[in-house]
């Protein structure tokens, strides 16, 4: 491509997008509605917003440690403990079995018994780890969760107003926070993934990590001197995306590649993952179409 | 070549970050703890010694130190042992194994929590019950006495409290996890010695000046058979306090004879644990009416080896003899929380940890070089990345704090977030507006403020939330984007400048 075809489609570009970018605005609007109205399916099917593991509901976590023959394992224990999951871990260069994790809402006793009758030897901590989580702790454990969840929302929506002190491009960045939050939510109900006490502090993160490339954009468009403002708009454009393709290779080797971490290591790096997509579409399709509406309205160029 | 102050600034911090975490190469066995009047403890030996030989075999790690004891012991007859640490020898006679702990001698001066080393944590609250602060002060003395009597090392018993309100004993146990854990931190302990309906003693100082547990005073007596495998029984003399001892006179005093073993009184003297009945003793009868003070508690154990019985015999021994000591709860205990972590996971876990950090910033140079094409720039935002982590990890030693799992994720997504705001610096610089460079990574910073309240704003309640299971994520992050915003940003848009203008 030349420089003068370069600077062609540029312009056109910047055309199509001065025409429709209120348009385009719907497609982020109806993923959040969708998001939005397929968890409030799921809390009236499920009696709650998500999926949770033992950390949260309470119940037995054991990791046995070494070449251990699940399929010996599996029949017993799930006749004796229906709800009990299986996953195994492999090693990474050789891809043999080095240890397997089962969950349950069992009391520990129950299910140690249980394995170390069929496996024939005790667990001890040279072969296992087991943690458990009485039900009341879990219980109180997620509701704070929740209201740290809130308080965290609500103190960072504080920040971004002190920050561009207007109502119509705080809002926006807000909003676009909000759906970076729903939207992997919905995602995760919908893949039936179970949130550990560790995801939901993703989820706070999120909160916070996904507001930089918002800030990046609002205040490129109003703070901003040189060009006009679509030259601005493009500009963040290209920064936020490479940040948010940097922060998602950082995130996404824990989740793909170095899969032998604890699951609710990995867990984090799941949701985060999931945000960071879902923040490209709020902070470059939502976000930039608000900001750029405030500012033809405000004559801002 | 002139440096700015802000370059100075990293590279002090950074130097002091590596005096900080201090890598050792240091051999041998540390010792962690060592049991009170107890062989090894009266020939010198301390916490914190560090252990190089044992009767000139070279000790390198605790797997040397192991090995050794165990060829050694057990004995019939009293050796001679000569430890030899870094700075001294002791020697010890004696036929049974030194009552020590013993661990490698850490690496880095950074603290690694449970899911790295293994360990285990409890978190315990009064069943039905909320406790008042001075209720939990109590309790944590308490149960800090029997992990401390049962000769746990390395433990840490503390309060925690929640956003609603709750308050809970947090027992976090380094290493090795014992396998009474459970029991010795929920059982209430309530230990008493009845005779018929009446109470005669019960546990606690009150009635129990003395517990023997050491010497001809206290140990197995015998082994046999049983219904089920073997069994061993032990027994330990106590001292009761005068008041017991009147008890025990009074109570005595109205016993007849027993007419089937006329050397014994017709009742026996009954030992609940937890209003559990764990033994029945004979009472001699001419202690009939006797205001004695020494009495010898028994109980047993049993396996399904004679081995086996031996272990829990002695367990139970010193379990009973624990519960004497330290006495009784007034409510019943509930465990909320109990996590055993073996150190096996936890190797593997800083292993694979390594692994993703290698993979991450190989994969991040790639990108940055794709994107600015400058060796210059992509080796400076990676070092920037690396310093951060460092000054991270260095902080984190110096204020002690366990890296834990959510600890690690933390530090990754600080290091995230620090990437992102030097792209922001970067892209500012090269940017075609017309102001100066100045300028522009004022404005870089702006941007970078913002995001540095978001995050500390946003990751704030969970210091308080679920009893601070997740505060180590919180923590480093909000280290992680302090470093950034304090010492590494400022350096690195220097650096940039500097590549700039080249």
């Amino acid at each position: 491509m030349t420089e003068e075809t370069k600077k062609i489609f540029k312009v056109s570009l910047g055309k199509f997008y001065d025409n429709n970018y209120k348009k385009i605005l719907l497609i982020p609007l109806l993923l959040s509605l969708i998001s939005l109205v397929y968890i409030g399916y799921f809390y009236s099917q499920n009696n709650d917003f998500m999926l949770k593991d033992s950390s949260l509901t309470g119940g037995t976590t054991i990791t046995l440690i070494g070449e251990i023959n699940l399929q010996n394992l599996k029949s017993p224990l799930i006749s004796q403990f229906p709800d009990i999951t299986f996953r195994e871990i492999t090693d990474l260069k050789t891809g043999k079995p080095i240890s397997v994790i089962l969950e349950t809402s069992a009391e520990q006793e129950e299910v140690k018994t249980s394995i170390e009758k069929i496996l024939g030897y005790n667990l001890t901590t040279e072969n296992s780890s087991v943690e458990f989580t009485g039900p009341s702790l879990s219980e109180s454990f997620y509701k704070q969760l929740m209201v740290a969840l809130l308080i965290s929302f609500i103190l960072m929506s504080l920040v971004v107003f002190i920050l561009f002190r207007t109502f119509i491009p705080g809002i926006a960045v807000i909003f676009a926070a909000f759906s970076d939050l729903i939207m992997p939510l919905a995602l995760l109900n919908f893949l039936e993934i179970r949130i550990s006490a560790a995801g939901i502090a993703a989820f706070l993160m999120l909160i916070g990590y996904s507001v930089d490339t918002d800030i990046l954009l609002t205040t490129r468009a109003l703070r901003g001197k040189a060009g006009n403002l679509n030259q601005r708009l493009f500009g963040a454009f290209k920064t936020g995306t490479f940040m948010t393709l940097t922060a998602l290779i950082a995130v996404l080797p824990a989740f793909f590649i170095v899969t032998n971490l604890p699951d609710s290591f990995r867990q984090i790096f799941l949701i985060l993952a999931m945000g960071l997509f879902a923040d490209l579409i709020n902070t470059w399709i939502t976000n930039m179409s608000i900001i750029k509406w405030y500012c033809d309205k405000k004559g801002i160029e | 070549m002139k440096l700015s102050w802000r370059i100075w600034l990293l590279i002090g911090v950074l130097m002091c970050s590596a005096l900080l975490i201090a890598p050792s190469f240091e051999t041998g066995a540390v010792i962690k703890s060592v049991e009170k009047n107890s062989t090894a403890y009266e020939s010198g030996l301390r916490a914190d010694f560090v252990i190089k030989s044992i009767n000139g075999e070279a000790v390198t790690n605790i797997q040397d130190y192991q090995n050794i004891i165990n060829s050694i012991f057990p004995t019939e007859n009293k050796t001679r042992l000569t430890i030899t640490t870094k700075d001294s020898e002791f020697i010890l006679f004696t036929d049974q194994a030194p009552l020590i702990i013993v661990a490698n001698v850490p690496k880095t001066k950074i603290k690694t929590g449970l899911d790295l080393s293994g360990g285990a944590r409890a978190m315990v609250k009064a069943e039905n019950k909320s406790l008042s602060s001075q209720e939990l002060n109590d309790l944590i003395t308490i149960t800090s006495n029997r992990l401390n009597e049962f000769g746990i090392a390395d433990v840490s018993v503390k309060s925690v409290s929640d956003l609603s309100g709750n308050n809970f004993m947090l027992i976090e146990v380094a290493g090795a996890t014992p396998t009474d854990l459970t029991e010795l931190v929920s059982k209430q302990g309530k230990f008493e010695a009845k005779i018929g309906n009446e109470t005669v003693f019960i546990g606690g100082q009150e009635d129990i000046t003395y517990v023997a547990r050491t010497g001809e005073q206290s140990g197995i007596y015998s082994c046999g058979a049983a219904t089920e495998g073997k069994a061993c029984s032990f027994r330990f003399s106590i001292t009761l306090s005068e008041k017991a001892a009147k008890n025990h006179a009074n109570i005595t005093n109205n016993l007849g004879i027993d007419p089937e073993n006329p050397q014994y009184l017709s009742e026996k003297l009954d030992l609940y644990l937890d209003d559990q009945l764990t033994d029945s003793l004979y009472i001699g009868k001419d202690l009939k009416g006797s205001s004695t003070t020494q009495i010898s508690i028994s109980g047993s154990g049993v396996g399904s080896t004679e081995q086996e019985a031996y272990t829990v015999a002695e367990a139970n021994m010193k379990k009973l003899q624990t519960i004497l000591i330290t006495g009784s709860l007034p409510y019943k205990l509930e465990i909320v929380k109990i996590d055993t972590i073996s150190p096996v996971l936890g190797k593997e876990f800083i292993k694979n940890i390594i692994i993703l950090a290698l993979v991450v910033f190989a994969l991040i140079s790639i990108s940055l070089f794709i994107k600015y094409r400058k060796i210059k720039i992509t080796l400076a935002v990676i070092l920037t990345m690396f310093s951060e982590a460092m000054i991270t990890l260095a902080i984190a030693a110096l204020i002690k704090w366990n890296l834990d799992a959510p600890s690690i994720a933390g530090i990754i997504a600080g290091m995230g977030t620090g990437v992102n705001d030097q792209i922001v610096i970067l892209d500012e610089a090269i940017s075609e507006e017309q102001v100066s460079l100045k300028e522009r990574i004022k404005n870089a910073f702006f941007i970078i403020l913002g995001a540095f309240f978001t995050i500390i704003a946003a990751m704030l309640p969970l210091f308080w939330a679920g009893a601070g299971m997740l505060k180590g994520f919180a923590l480093t992050t909000i280290i992680g984007v302090c470093v950034g915003i304090l010492i590494t940003r400022p350096a690195f848009s220097e650096i940039v400048k500097k590549i700039l203008k080249d």
